[in-house]
């Protein structure tokens, strides 16, 4: 059970932070600041910097992805932006056009 | 994720913007920015909102500072703190709430109260001089058949300031002032219940 839910139907406009579980079903635009994990559901649109733990994207991010775990692009998700993190997943079927920065 | 509608802002959870769109929402968290949303907002015992609030529904258990409109009902429940105006066709406010700030019931019509209040004040300023008069010629006729005139003179010589009174309002211009009048009812009925 996540924490904080950005329901679909809803949208934010500004700088959300926490520290706990982050769950975008709506829309968010402006900065997303997170200590644990992110993850934008299918239908969630997020258009901002992301800057959390793991993230799990199925929706469609416009930003950066800054991450100190993993991220895990699904099937389904549309990522326009920059993407780092120590441990990245595409999998088959997701789009994405950015670069990506490990930790090597 | 199980509740596919409600939105969530966590106890450790902060918002700086605005929060708009249907569904339900519930704040546990802190929110700073304006708040619209067509469904339920529900601000819980840790939520802290410093915004304006608009909802269908409104039910708040935490802080709010901004004003709060709701399309149906504000509800504030014990342990709720609010600073800024309420208005909803029906607001409730439990044992324990705290509010400063203007309430206002009913649809969502230009906020009047005050100018309302202040013709209120003056309108029975104008009609106390007949309205006495009327009750005191009402009275006996119903009881002893006595004719009115001799009522209404009984009544005012019961006491000689009011007599004084009287005669001072048939003489001099200026109608009498408000307080007076409003003596004079309250003494009309004191008297009536007299007899």
């Amino acid at each position: 059970m996540a924490s904080t839910v950005i329901g679909a139907g809803i949208t934010i406009e500004g700088e959300v932070t926490s520290d706990e579980d982050v769950v975008v079903q709506g829309t968010l635009r402006g900065k997303l600041v997170a200590k644990d994990a992110v993850t934008v559901e299918h239908g969630g649109v997020v258009e901002a910097d992301i800057t959390s733990g793991p993230v799990s994207v199925a929706g469609s991010v416009t930003g950066n992805i800054s991450s100190n775990d993993r991220v895990d692009l699904q099937n389904g998700a549309k990522v326009v932006g920059n993407v780092k993190a120590t441990r990245i997943t595409i999998a088959d079927g997701a789009q994405f056009k950015g670069n990506v920065d490990m930790d090597v | 994720m199980a509740n596919g509608q409600a939105t969530v802002i966590g106890s450790s959870s902060f918002v700086r913007g605005r929060i708009t769109g249907t569904g339900d929402l519930e704040i546990a968290g802190r929110v700073e920015g304006d708040v619209a949303c067509s469904g339920d907002v529900l601000v819980e015992a840790g939520g802290l909102v410093a915004a304006s609030i608009a909802a269908r529904r409104i039910v708040v258990r935490g802080a709010v500072k901004g004003d709060l409109t709701a399309e149906d009902a504000v509800i504030l429940e014990a342990g709720a703190r609010v600073v800024g105006d309420l208005r909803a066709p029906r607001i409730a406010i439990a044992q324990g709430g705290l509010v400063r700030g203007h309430v206002q019931t009913g649809s969502a019509g230009a906020a009047r109260p005050r100018s309302a209040t202040a013709t209120a004040s003056r309108a029975p300023a104008v009609s106390a001089k007949a309205a006495p008069v009327a009750r005191v010629e009402a009275a006996p006729a119903r009881k002893q058949q006595a004719p009115a005139p001799v009522a209404r003179a009984a009544s005012s010589g019961g006491n000689g300031e009011t007599r004084e009174r009287a005669k001072a309002a048939t003489r001099v211009g200026p109608p009498p002032p408000v307080v007076p009048a409003l003596k004079k009812g309250t003494k009309a009925v004191a008297h009536h219940k007299k007899r």
